[in-house]
């Protein structure tokens, strides 16, 4: 069963041997805005300066940058997914265990009924 | 399990591993960046034609290159405590397991409520049945119910052991003579292979460790069973 699994998925493709960008959250994303980030500034760059060198320099501080900026900012907003998600299941699991009793958190109070004709 | 040839970490199956997964994310694309910006500078290097003899001292590279470390190092530190800590949380476990080592297997005792134990030996490759893992299987697993906090007290009855469950996020010496806690929650039903993690002699690798997470109601099926057939 472990080798059908592994046959079945793709074995990640890692950057430098060591960053599976399939597999980890956020890397895929924060590695191709990195990428279009060093190729914005370096041409921008280029195009203002002429300088091939200094260039490749400043595309690469864009490169760093950019997917550092995009990494954080997508794990901030995982992390905050993650603890709703949790927050959800917890909910979930208190709704089926303590339905219909006192402690039901959709429970509402109701109003006391109104005596009837006598 | 692993599978053949893995080198990351399995999957979690607790919170603890959960967040060290996470951890290890961040960390490995601080690094992965480190390492680019080494490659960079080397080939930058390496391809210049510029030369300077006589440079002596530059106030701002020392700025940044003195820095910059101190930012990377606040910014691997300061998860890595939040976890560290996480890990030290005080719980109220609903189970107390004690773990024994002993050359070369263990053995568990649930000693909360009726007192049982069994010992936990590797099912022998020639007597292996189709579908179970070689060096990996026993012939009884430390049986734990889901969505519960346990307490594992480790200890050892002869040379030291570890006791280690990587899916759970987990790894105790069990040290002669003392006793080590660890706590944990199984988020969802399966079972988790883990290996004695301290050379302990001529069987080290042949007393594996086998958590076995059931949801609580059959949890308690098992423990009466245990308990009447002890």
């Amino acid at each position: 069963m472990v080798r059908e699994e592994e046959t079945s998925q793709n074995k990640g493709f890692k950057l430098l041997g060591i960053l599976d960008v399939q597999r980890i959250p956020c890397a895929r994303n924060a590695i191709l805005h990195g990428a279009g980030g060093s190729l914005t500034t370096g041409m921008l760059y280029f195009l203002a300066t002429s300088r091939v060198r200094r260039s490749f320099d400043v595309g690469f501080a864009g490169f760093m940058l950019t997917t550092l900026g995009s990494w954080f900012y997508c794990r901030i907003n995982n992390a905050k997914l993650r603890v709703q998600q949790r927050f959800i299941q917890e909910g979930i699991k208190n709704k089926i265990v303590y339905e219909g009793s006192v402690l039901d958190p959709i429970n509402k109070p109701k109003a006391e009924n109104p005596s009837g004709p006598s | 399990m692993a599978h053949p040839s893995q080198l990351g970490f399995q999957d979690a199956a607790s919170p603890v591993m959960e967040e060290l997964l996470h951890f290890h994310d961040h960390t490995l694309m601080i690094v992965f960046l480190i390492s680019t910006l080494v490659l960079y500078i080397i080939m930058a290097m390496v391809t210049t034609k510029l030369t300077n003899k006589f440079i002596l001292d530059s106030q701002e590279i020392e700025i940044i290159w003195t820095l910059l470390p101190a930012l990377i190092l606040i910014l691997i530190a300061l998860p890595s405590l939040r976890i560290l800590y996480l890990m030290d949380e005080v719980n109220d476990p609903h189970l107390t397991v004690k773990a024994l080592g002993h050359q070369w297997y263990w053995s568990y005792e649930y000693t909360d409520y009726n007192n049982f134990g069994f010992d936990s030996y590797m099912v022998p490759t020639q007597d292996l049945t189709p579908g179970q893992f070689r060096l990996l299987d026993v012939d009884h697993r430390m049986v734990i119910p889901t969505e519960s906090p346990v307490r594992v007290l480790i200890t050892a009855d002869d040379v030291l052991h570890s006791w280690a469950v990587p899916s759970l996020g987990i790894k105790m010496d069990a040290v002669p003579g003392r006793l080590n806690q660890t706590a944990f929650i199984v988020s969802r039903p399966g079972i988790y292979y883990g290996q004695c993690s301290e050379i302990c002699g001529a069987n080290h690798s042949f007393m594996p460790v086998v958590v076995e997470a059931i949801p609580l109601k059959h949890f308690e099926n098992w423990s009466t069973l245990m308990l009447e057939n002890s």
